[in-house]
C-alpha cells in the first residue's frame, strides 16, 4: 500500500534491551515500521521474538518489566499534545496523557486483565474519569455505550459486576470496550484470542473489525496465528529472534513469502481444508527436515477396525458436584460427560475436539483414573476396568500414559529429566537396578530425537518444545499402548508444533501406539487424526472417520466450530455470522438430568446425534 | 441475600467451635484432682464431711452436664461466680480482659503502621539497597525473642533514659514499651508478608493494565495493586490478632501487665479452678470471635468470595 498521508506512527530503527553492562539481552534489535491511520498492522512471530516487548515500548511500560529502548524513535503524531511526539523521548507525564487514551492495549489474558477487586463499571469509569475530564454519571453512561458497541448483553448489569462473574468471552469483550471508551487513535491487541475458543475468537475478531470501521482507529495486531493474521491485517510484519524478517501488505507476505524463515513458518502452520480428499493422516512438510522411520513407513495410514479396539468405552459419565447452601448439600452437578462412548482400534488417533466446558478433558482424566466416573464401563482389551480390584487396575494404568497441555508445570524442577522418565518405570516395576534406568533414560530420549546427554539435564535447561518431547518420552516409558495428549501441542509454536505432531505421528507408526488426541484445534485433528469424536455439552454429538467430520459435517455444532477456525487465505474476509451470545453451561440443578443424544448413522461409520 | 446467609453459616460453625472448647475445658480441669482437698489445703483436722461439705458448696457432687450447664450459664450471663481465692471472677476479668484487649490492639497498630509503608516500599524497590536493609532488620527481628527485646527496652527506655514505666498499667504511657515490644516482634514478620504479597500483585496483568490505562503510579500501587493484596494481609493480620489475646502471656509477665495472660497463669499457680476454667473458656471464645470476624472481612473486600 503506498503511503498516501503520513503514518501515525513511524517507528525507526528501535532497540530494546533487558539488564545491564555485560548482562544487556537485546529483546528488539533495529525494528522499524509505520503504521497508517485506520490500516490494521499484524506483528507476527514465535513466542520470544520480541514481538510483545516492540508494543510495551510504545506505550513506555518497558521500564516496569526491567526494560528499556536503547536507540531509535518512535514518532507518534499525537493530536492531544498537538504535535509529533517520539514515544521513545516522551516524558512520564506525556506518557501518561497518551496512554489509554491516543494508544489503548488489549492483553492476551482476559481472565487476569481485570481487576478482581473492581467492579466492571469502576474499571472503566476511572479511565474515562481521567483522560475525559467527566463526572462519575457522565462516565458511567458513556462506559454503557461502548459496553453495548461490543454487543454485551445486560450491559446495565454489568456495570455492577465483578470480572469473575464474566466468562472469558465477555472479558475480553469488556477490555475492549475499556480499551477503546477514549477513543484511541492506535489500539494494539496482543493475542487477544489466543486465551478464547475459536467460535469466541470469531467472535471477538469480528467485533475487532467493526470498531476499526466505525471509529477508524490504526490496529497493531500482535499474534502467532497466521490464520487469524490473515483475516485481520492488512499489512504484515514478521519477526523472528528480536530481529525484523520482512513486511509487505498481507497478500505479498502470506500469500508469496521472500524470506525463508516466513516459508517455513507457513509450512508449518497446519490449515483446515487442506487435506481435502485424503484418507489418511499426513505429516507436516518442514523444509529440509525428512523424516525417517524405523519400520519403514512414517505414518499409520490404515486402521483395522475388524479387529479388537485398545479400549472401548461405554456409557462413560462422570459429575462434579457442587456444594453450598447451609448444610453443603450438593446443589448443582457439572455434567461434565454424559453416556460418552466410543473405540479407540490399535494404531488409530482419535481426535476428541470440542470447546472448553465441553468436557473432553474429563473423558480423558476418567479414562486414566484421575477421576471416578458415576456410572458406564470401560473395556480394555476386553477386560472390563471399573470392575477390576485395584491392582489390577494399576497395570491398566501403566498401559495408558497422559501428556499434558503445559510441558513446564508437568515435570518436578528439581528432578533431572532422566529422573522424570525412568519414574514410571522405577513406580511399575520395569526397571530395577539404576544401570537399566539410565539405559532406558537415554533409550527414550533417542526415541523422541534428543540427544541421549541431555538426561542428566534439569527441565528449566530445555526449550518449551524439547520440553514437551520430553514429556512425550515419559509417557513411552512404560511402552504402553494407549496415549492421552490432552491438547498436547497447543501452547506450543507452530514450527515446533509440526515437528512434535510429526514426531507423535512417527511413533505410533513404529511402536503401533494408539492416541486419545484432546484437542480445541481443528487444523491440528485434520492432520493426525484417523477418527473424529466432537463433544458438545458433555455428550459426543458427531463422530465419524476424518473425512466424513471435515468433508460432510452434519451437526450444526460441528459445522459451526469448522467454520470459525481462521482460514489462511490472505485478502480473503471471512462473512461468517457472528455467535451470538454464550456457550450454555454443562453445569444443572440437581434433578434437572440433561437430554441424552440419540444417534442416527449418515453412512458406514459417520454417527450423527440428533 | 447471600452476605446473611454467609453470617448465619459461619455464626453457626463459631457456636459448634465455642461449645466444643468449653466443654473440652471443663472437662479436662475435673481431671487434674479434686478441688475440695486442694481448697482445704494442708490445715489438719479436715474430716471426710468437711470435703463433701466443701464439694457440695462447690456444686461438685452434681451430674457433669449439670455442672457443665452451670458454667455455661455462668458464661451467658456473665456471672462467673467467685474464685477460690480472690473473690469475684467477674471483677477480675472485667480488669484483664480490657488490658489485654487494649495491648493486643496497639501492638497490632504498631505493627500495622510500621510493617505497611516499609513492606509497599520494599516491594517497590526490590533488590535496592533499601530493601536490602528493611529484609535484614526484618530477619533481625525474627531472630530475637520477644521477652529478651522487651527487657532491652526496659533497660534504654525506663531505666537508662527514664522516659516510660517499666511495668505495670498505671497510665497510657505504661502501654509504650510492651506495646512497642510486641510491635516490632510482629513487625519482622509482616512486613515480609505485604513485601510478598505487593510483589505478587504489583506483577498481576490487571497492574499491567492499569498501567496502561495511564494511570498514575500512585493509584496503580495503592489503588489497584495495595487493594488486591489487602485480600491476604488483612486475613494474616486478623488471625495475628486472634493468636495474639492468647499468647501475650510472657510479654505481660515481662511487663507485668494486668490482662487474661497474668491472670491465667495466676490462676494455674493457685490451683484456682473457676477463675481458670472461665479464663480459658472467654479467651477461647475471643479467638473464636475474632476468627468468625477476620471470615466476615474476608468476605467484604473480596468480591470473588461475597458474589457468586
Amino acid at each position: 500500500m503506498p503511503a498516501t498521508s503520513s503514518p501515525i506512527l513511524s517507528v525507526q530503527d528501535m532497540t530494546i534491551e533487558f539488564g545491564v553492562g555485560d548482562f544487556a539481552v537485546r529483546a528488539v534489535d533495529g525494528l522499524s515500521f509505520d503504521l497508517q491511520a485506520n490500516k490494521t498492522l499484524a506483528i507476527v512471530g514465535e513466542s520470544g521474538s520480541g514481538k510483545s516487548i516492540s508494543s510495551l515500548a510504545l506505550l513506555g511500560l518497558l521500564k516496569n518489566i526491567g526494560g528499556r529502548v536503547t536507540t531509535g524513535r518512535m514518532a507518534f503524531q499525537s493530536a492531544l499534545l498537538g504535535d509529533t511526539v517520539d514515544l521513545a523521548q516522551a516524558s512520564e507525564q506525556e506518557l501518561r496523557q497518551i496512554r489509554g487514551n491516543e494508544i489503548a492495549m488489549i492483553f492476551q489474558e482476559p481472565m487476569t486483565s481485570l481487576n478482581p477487586v473492581f467492579t466492571i463499571g469502576a474499571q472503566m469509569v476511572e479511565t474515562l474519569v481521567l483522560h475525559q475530564k467527566l463526572s462519575k454519571k457522565e462516565a458511567r453512561a458513556k462506559a454503557l455505550e461502548f459496553l453495548d458497541l461490543v454487543r454485551l448483553p445486560n450491559a446495565k448489569r454489568l456495570l455492577d459486576s465483578y470480572p469473575h462473574q464474566l466468562s472469558g468471552g465477555m472479558r475480553q469483550r469488556v477490555m475492549i470496550a475499556m480499551a477503546i471508551c477514549c477513543e484511541p487513535k492506535i489500539l494494539i491487541a496482543d493475542e487477544p484470542t489466543t486465551a478464547l475458543d475459536v467460535t469466541i475468537q470469531a467472535q471477538i475478531l469480528h467485533i475487532i473489525r467493526d470498531l476499526q470501521a466505525e471509529l477508524g482507529t490504526a490496529v497493531i495486531f500482535i499474534s502467532h496465528d497466521m490464520g487469524v493474521v490473515s483475516e485481520m491485517a492488512d499489512d504484515v510484519l514478521v519477526m523472528k529472534a528480536s530481529k525484523f524478517v520482512e513486511s509487505g501488505t498481507v497478500k505479498e507476505v502470506l500469500g508469496a513469502p521472500k524470506a525463508d524463515y516466513t516459508k517455513a513458518l507457513l509450512a508449518a502452520v497446519p490449515r483446515i481444508g487442506s487435506m481435502t480428499g485424503t484418507q489418511a493422516p499426513k505429516l507436516f512438510d518442514i523444509p529440509g527436515v525428512t523424516v525417517a522411520s524405523t519400520s519403514g513407513k512414517a505414518i499409520n495410514e490404515v486402521i483395522d477396525v475388524n479387529v479388537a479396539p485398545v479400549l472401548e468405552i461405554e456409557d462413560l459419565t462422570t459429575r462434579y458436584d457442587i456444594r453450598g447452601g447451609l448444610f453443603n448439600k450438593v446443589t448443582h452437578r457439572v455434567h461434565a460427560a454424559e453416556k460418552v462412548s466410543f473405540k479407540i482400534y490399535p494404531g488409530e488417533t482419535l481426535a476428541l475436539v470440542g470447546e472448553s466446558g465441553s468436557g473432553k478433558s474429563t473423558v480423558g482424566k476418567t479414562i486414566q483414573q484421575l477421576v471416578e466416573p458415576v456410572s458406564g464401563a470401560m473395556r480394555y482389551h476386553g477386560r472390563d476396568i471399573f470392575s477390576l480390584p485395584a491392582e489390577e487396575r494399576k497395570v491398566f494404568q501403566k498401559q495408558t500414559q497422559y501428556v499434558f497441555q503445559d510441558p513446564y508445570g508437568s515435570m518436578n524442577p528439581r528432578k533431572t529429566v532422566g529422573e522424570s522418565l525412568v519414574e514410571p518405570a522405577w513406580v511399575h516395576g520395569l526397571v530395577k537396578t539404576k544401570t537399566q534406568a539410565r539405559d532406558l533414560a537415554a533409550d527414550l530420549l533417542t526415541k523422541v530425537d534428543l540427544p541421549a546427554e541431555y538426561a542428566g539435564r534439569y527441565p528449566h535447561q530445555f526449550s518449551g518444545g524439547q520440553r514437551q518431547r520430553v514429556c512425550i518420552a515419559r509417557a513411552l516409558a512404560c511402552n504402553p499402548s494407549l496415549v492421552i495428549a490432552d491438547e498436547a501441542v497447543s501452547a506450543l509454536d507452530v514450527s515446533v508444533q509440526a515437528q512434535v505432531v510429526n514426531l507423535m505421528m512417527k511413533l505410533q507408526a513404529d511402536h503401533n501406539l494408539s492416541y486419545l488426541f484432546i484437542t480445541h484445534d481443528m487444523a491440528v485433528v485434520e492432520r493426525v487424526s484417523h477418527r473424529v469424536a466432537v463433544m458438545y455439552l458433555g455428550q459426543i454429538v458427531e463422530l465419524g472417520t476424518r473425512q466424513q467430520i471435515f468433508e460432510n459435517p452434519q451437526h450444526p455444532y460441528t459445522k459451526r466450530l469448522l467454520a470459525a477456525v481462521p482460514v489462511l487465505d490472505p485478502g480473503h474476509r471471512p462473512n461468517r455470522p457472528p455467535l451470538e451470545g454464550e456457550i450454555p453451561s454443562a453445569t444443572r440443578a440437581v434433578g434437572d438430568e440433561p437430554e441424552i443424544v440419540t444417534f442416527r448413522q449418515v453412512s458406514e461409520g459417520h454417527f450423527v446425534g440428533t | 441475600m447471600p452476605i446473611l446467609r454467609f453470617i448465619l453459616q459461619r455464626g453457626f460453625q463459631a457456636i459448634l467451635v465455642t461449645v466444643a472448647v468449653t466443654l473440652f475445658v471443663a472437662f479436662a480441669i475435673r481431671l487434674t484432682g479434686d478441688p475440695a482437698i486442694i481448697l482445704a489445703g494442708d490445715s489438719s483436722g479436715v474430716t471426710e464431711d468437711d470435703l463433701v461439705r466443701i464439694r457440695e458448696a462447690l456444686g461438685l457432687n452434681d451430674p457433669f452436664l449439670v455442672q457443665y450447664f452451670d458454667f455455661i450459664k455462668s458464661l451467658v450471663t456473665f456471672d462467673f461466680g467467685d474464685s477460690f481465692f480472690r473473690g469475684s471472677i467477674k471483677d477480675l476479668i472485667s480488669i484483664a480482659l480490657p488490658s489485654t484487649l487494649l495491648l493486643a490492639t496497639a501492638s497490632m497498630v504498631v505493627s500495622i503502621v510500621l510493617s505497611i509503608p516499609l513492606g509497599i516500599y520494599s516491594a517497590l524497590h526490590k533488590g535496592g539497597i533499601s530493601d536490602q536493609i528493611i529484609r535484614v532488620l526484618s530477619l533481625v527481628g525474627l531472630s530475637f525473642p520477644n521477652f529478651w527485646l522487651g527487657i532491652m527496652l526496659v533497660l534504654l527506655l525506663s531505666i537508662t533514659f527514664p522516659i516510660f514505666p517499666a511495668s505495670g498499667f498505671s497510665s497510657w504511657s505504661s502501654l509504650a514499651l510492651p506495646a512497642t515490644t510486641i510491635g516490632i516482634i510482629l513487625t519482622a514478620t509482616n512486613v515480609r508478608l505485604v513485601r510478598t504479597q505487593m510483589l505478587e500483585t504489583l506483577s498481576a496483568q490487571y497492574v499491567m493494565v492499569a498501567r496502561a490505562k495511564g494511570l498514575g503510579e500512585w493509584s496503580v500501587v495503592y489503588k489497584h495493586a495495595l487493594r488486591n493484596a489487602a485480600i491476604s494481609i488483612v486475613t494474616f493480620l486478623g488471625l495475628q490478632f486472634g493468636n495474639l489475646i492468647g499468647g501475650l502471656v510472657i510479654i505481660e509477665l515481662v511487663f507485668n501487665w494486668p490482662g487474661m495472660g497474668t491472670l491465667s497463669i495466676e490462676a494455674i499457680s493457685q490451683r484456682d479452678y473457676p477463675l481458670l476454667q472461665a479464663t480459658v473458656s472467654i479467651l477461647a471464645i475471643m479467638i473464636v470471635a475474632v476468627n468468625l470476624a477476620v471470615d466476615l472481612v474476608y468476605g467484604l473486600i473480596d468480591p470473588r468470595i461475597r458474589v457468586t
